[in-house]
């Protein structure tokens, strides 16, 4: 350890830190992909987690500590404990990477068998481990294809039970949540036209395709392609776009044809 | 020969030896060439041909040929100089005639010269290879006569001016030129060519080429075309005359680029006289004239009239289907386009020889336009329903299938098939119960001409519709037989049952019905109930006719012929002499706005009305006063009142219809999509929408957005769904 310069040393702790990772390993790692941090994610993650011990009695425990009196269940008032317990903000998007490891079937609850299992899949049977997982739940928002995965259950999580499609308020609420992490400049626009125009649900298919349409199509809608096959309400968005002046010279389809 | 002693036949050489002679050969040239010389000085008869003949054949036996060849040319050639020297002294007119002449002579000359030394020309020429006698006098003559430098100038300059004054209206030897070009053509076909059709054909150019001019700026498109055609008529028969057969297509080509092609665009778009004015005032010889001259023309000719033609029906058609004016008579809208058709029917039969693509132009045209005009299937329907309802009154039975077929192929351009449909069930139904069609052949004619073009889904309600009258003519007849005594006294009642699904949708609306009827009707209900276990029946009022009989206070007698609706207010006239709207409305719980529009009908027709109102005027007021007309007057016993006859519709009724289309094609989009992914299983955006318009459009075309809906719908409920790489893949869901 003493051999490392400065900024090796800083890279070492940051890793271990944000992987949980020994020492050791931490060094093999980063050595491996030659100091380079990005690298030394995608090498550690890549290979299978030993799983770290977690004891289910303190699991139990820590069910008990935040479970509903009147159901086996982790409610609001729980869940707002367990945040202020590790310090997060339940409006935290890391709450919905917390879901997400947990496969909570609904917003503001959880489960016996979601909380304990959730918990143990990360290696978590302590507040204090939780707390030191925090960051790599974090850094896991920043993975293109976990950010999918988050984003699609996402929907599934917001929804009412028994409905098919998602409130539009809810589906409001989340997506500025979402796109605060995953910057898209449009995001505000596609809100404002869903309430002045939409005002319905929103289906299972135009949520997951509005991600692709703000991964792929640019803010500018230069390589939007009109027979891209893009959800109607998509469609409905870029013309509005163009309408309003928001965006110049969109190549659009025949939209006019409304009725 | 046998038992002759065998002699030795020997032959002996002649005594004389001709080859002694030296100057044999030299004699008998001499021989044969005074004789030449005769010949040409048309003095043959004087000759013998044997002796010719054996000269010569002596002089190519004894290998003279050579000799006899050589002299040949010589003397040939020297005849013809001078023959041509002689032609070249000719003046004027006379100079082709000479050469005429000439030229015959030296034909019947050479035929003798070549009989007389046909032996030459059948052993000493072929085999070394020289030219042929007779071909060999005509190369002499062309090199020698025509292609003097004089000469052929002289003689192509002459024989184009010729053809320039006949041209221009000479008469000009013909027998001369038919000749002479003969002659041209004799001597090989590059004479023929070079000497004379390649400047022909130059100078034609021109000539037409100034005349096309000249006519184009001072006649119109009629005279100019009669000119084209007689020129190019002229030319032909020049030809057949006194040209070569081959020349025929060259100078018609020439005169159809001079005459024609090079003025196309001109001709056609001539102010006041040009194509569209033909055609507005069915020109049809002009128009038959422009046709044939202008398929003469390969690239383009027909293709430049055609489409002024399209361009101008399309836009006649448009400005017709969007004038306001005529939107307001539904029948007589459909009568102009139906004009429209039979004029340019006419035309492409009379003058366009029934040509195929003009007839495609005229079918997309009409395609076209009809379908600006979101109303046009409406409007077909109300002018069959005005035929089958009194057009078609005493028309025979051949003149009403004419008719049909015109409305049909009217049907055929529409694009919305299924708008029609639901106009023409609804004006369908009216006439059915109201019992207002002329001929029930001519319905069910129609019926069928339209299952024809659109199949059995398209027909199987209409038909439905016709099977419930008919039923329901049985069951009253039933109904009448077996409570015949009791009904007795009771208002006669004649019911239609309808089957809901075949008749167009009404929603029912209250009605009170007066007691008199009620009594029949409760009848009627458990007599039906009683023969079919499980229907419900229900009284539609607002489709209904009564026939009253009145008495108006001065003792007039009429039948008045109502709506249901009317004849229950009117009944409520039988207890009180004054009633207001109010009272009215209370009394018969019919829905407002058909109160109001039946009391309008009985009150404030311009018509005596049967009703008086208090204050008069057409809107009508809840305290409004009602009280029988007891002026009413009529000329007629049975007086209609009822206004049940299909009108157009009112913008918001459109409105209403439109939407009811709209949903109707929900689900006639979706089952199409689910068929074509149930087969196809994995397919991409643009091919669904591809596919589903194919499928739907002999009854409209669906509009993409609206398919991209119905497929996210489907997504939604799970028939479909995206593939995980590809968004524009959709893939079935079993």
């Amino acid at each position: 350890m003493h051999k490392l310069g400065r900024g090796h040393r800083d890279k070492l702790q940051q890793f271990m830190t944000i992987t949980g990772a020994s020492e050791k390993s931490a060094l093999q790692t980063l050595k491996a992909s030659d100091w380079h941090l990005e690298g030394a994610f995608d090498v550690f993650y890549s290979q299978p987690q030993s799983k770290s011990f977690t004891d289910s009695r303190h699991l139990e425990e820590l069910f008990n500590r935040y479970k509903d009196p009147y159901s086996d269940m982790i409610l609001v008032d729980g869940i707002t404990l367990l945040c202020n317990d590790i310090q997060v903000d339940p409006q935290d998007i890391v709450m919905l990477v917390v879901s997400w490891h947990m496969k909570a079937a609904t917003m503001c609850e959880f489960s016996k068998q979601e909380f304990i299992g959730g918990l143990q899949g990360l290696g978590i049977d302590s507040l204090e481990k939780f707390c030191e997982k925090i960051p790599f739940m974090r850094m896991e928002l920043k993975d293109d294809q976990k950010f999918r995965e988050i984003y699609n259950f996402a929907f599934g999580w917001a929804k009412e039970k028994g409905q098919k499609s998602l409130a539009l308020d809810t589906a409001i609420g989340m997506w500025q949540l979402l796109f605060a992490e995953k910057q898209w400049p449009l995001v505000d626009h596609w809100c404002q036209f869903l309430q002045a125009r939409h005002n319905k649900a929103i289906s299972r298919d135009t949520w997951s395709q509005l991600l692709e349409f703000a991964r792929t199509v640019d803010p500018a809608l230069t390589n939007y392609d009109a027979e891209g096959a893009w959800p109607y309400l998509i469609d409905e968005f870029v013309e509005y776009l163009n309408e309003n002046g928001i965006i110049q010279n969109v190549q659009l389809n025949d939209l006019s044809q409304k009725r | 020969m046998s038992g002759q002693k065998k002699k030795n036949f020997q032959i002996e050489a002649f005594k004389h030896r001709v080859m002694v002679d030296p100057k044999y050969a030299e004699k008998t040239w001499k021989i044969l060439e005074h004789a030449i010389q005769e010949i040409y000085n048309h003095n043959a008869s004087g000759l013998s041909f044997e002796e010719l003949y054996r000269n010569a054949y002596n002089m190519v036996l004894h290998k003279f040929g050579e000799k006899l060849y050589s002299g040949l040319v010589t003397t040939m050639t020297s005849h013809l100089s001078d023959i041509s020297k002689s032609i070249e002294a000719a003046q004027g007119e006379l100079f082709l005639e000479e050469l005429n002449r000439k030229w015959l002579d030296h034909n019947k000359a050479l035929q003798m010269i070549r009989d007389i030394l046909m032996y030459m020309d059948r052993t000493f020429i072929p085999s070394t290879h020289k030219t042929p006698v007779h071909e060999l006098g005509l190369n002499l003559w062309r090199d020698v006569v025509i292609h003097s430098c004089k000469t052929q100038i002289r003689l192509q300059d002459t024989l184009l001016e010729l053809v320039h004054r006949e041209r221009n209206g000479e008469v000009i030897n013909r027998g001369l030129m038919r000749s002479i070009i003969k002659m041209l053509m004799d001597l090989g076909s590059s004479v023929y060519q070079d000497d004379f059709e390649q400047h022909f054909l130059e100078v034609s150019a021109n000539f037409y080429g100034l005349e096309s001019q000249q006519y184009i700026e001072s006649c119109d498109c009629g005279d100019y075309l009669k000119k084209a055609e007689r020129r190019l008529n002229e030319e032909m028969e020049r030809v057949s005359h006194y040209l070569d057969a081959r020349s025929l297509e060259k100078i018609t080509n020439v005169v159809e680029k001079e005459m024609i092609e090079n003025h196309m665009h001109r001709l056609v778009h001539m102010e006041n006289s040009g194509l569209v004015n033909m055609l507005v005032n069915d020109k049809y010889d002009d128009l038959g004239r422009k046709y044939n001259l202008f398929r003469r023309v390969a690239n383009g000719g027909l293709l430049i009239v055609r489409d002024v033609m399209t361009s101008y029906i399309r836009d006649t058609g448009k400005q017709l289907v969007t004038d306001p004016e005529r939107l307001k008579d539904p029948v007589d809208f459909v009568q102009r386009l139906l004009d429209l058709k039979d004029k340019y029917d006419k035309i492409i039969s009379l003058a366009f020889n029934n040509d195929k693509t003009f007839q495609n132009a005229l079918n997309s045209s009409f395609e076209y336009f009809i379908n600006l005009n979101a109303r046009s299937p409406e409007f077909i329907s109300l002018f069959v329903d005005d035929k089958l309802r009194k057009g078609l009154k005493g028309v025979s039975e051949e003149d009403v299938e004419v008719v049909l077929d015109k409305v049909m192929m009217l049907f055929r351009y529409l694009q919305e098939k299924d708008v029609f449909e639901k106009y023409y069930k609804q004006h369908l139904a009216k006439r059915l119960l109201a019992g207002k069609t002329v001929s029930d052949d001519a319905e069910r004619s129609l019926i069928v001409k339209l299952k024809t073009e659109c199949g059995y889904q398209f027909t199987s309600k209409l038909e439905g519709m016709f099977t419930d009258m008919k039923t329901s003519q049985d069951t009253m007849q039933g109904f009448h037989e077996s409570l015949g005594a009791e009904l007795g006294d009771s208002p006669s009642l004649t019911v239609q049952v309808l089957t809901t699904g075949s008749w167009p949708t009404q929603p029912s609306a209250t009605c009170n019905l007066p007691a008199e009827i009620l009594g029949v009707c409760e009848k009627f209900r458990s007599y039906y109930l009683g023969t079919h276990t499980g229907r419900r029946l229900s009284w539609q009022t607002n489709m209904g006719t009564a026939d009253l009989k009145a008495i108006f206070g001065k003792g007039q007698k009429h039948e008045l012929n109502v709506s249901t609706y009317q004849m229950c207010v009117l009944m409520l006239f039988n207890n009180a002499d004054r009633l207001s709207y109010k009272e009215i409305e209370q009394a018969t719980e019919i829905p407002a706005s058909d109160l109001k529009r039946c009391l309008q009908s009985l009150a404030c027709a311009r018509v005596k009305s049967v009703l008086r109102k208090e204050p008069i005027g057409r809107d009508i007021a809840e305290d409004d006063a009602f009280s029988v007309n007891d002026k009413f007057s009529s000329k007629l016993y049975k007086v209609r009142i009822s206004t049940v006859a299909a009108q157009r519709e009112s913008e918001p009724e459109n409105q209403e219809t439109r939407q009811r289309v709209e949903e109707d094609r929900k689900p006639q989009i979706e089952a199409a999509i689910v068929r074509i992914m149930k087969s196809r299983r994995v397919l991409d955006h643009n091919n669904i929408v591809a596919e589903v318009i194919k499928q739907l459009q002999s009854r409209f075309l669906p509009n993409p957005v609206v398919i991209k809906k119905r497929i996210e719908s489907l997504i939604e409920r799970e028939f479909l769904e995206r593939d995980k790489n590809d968004r524009k893949l959709y893939r079935y869901l079993a």
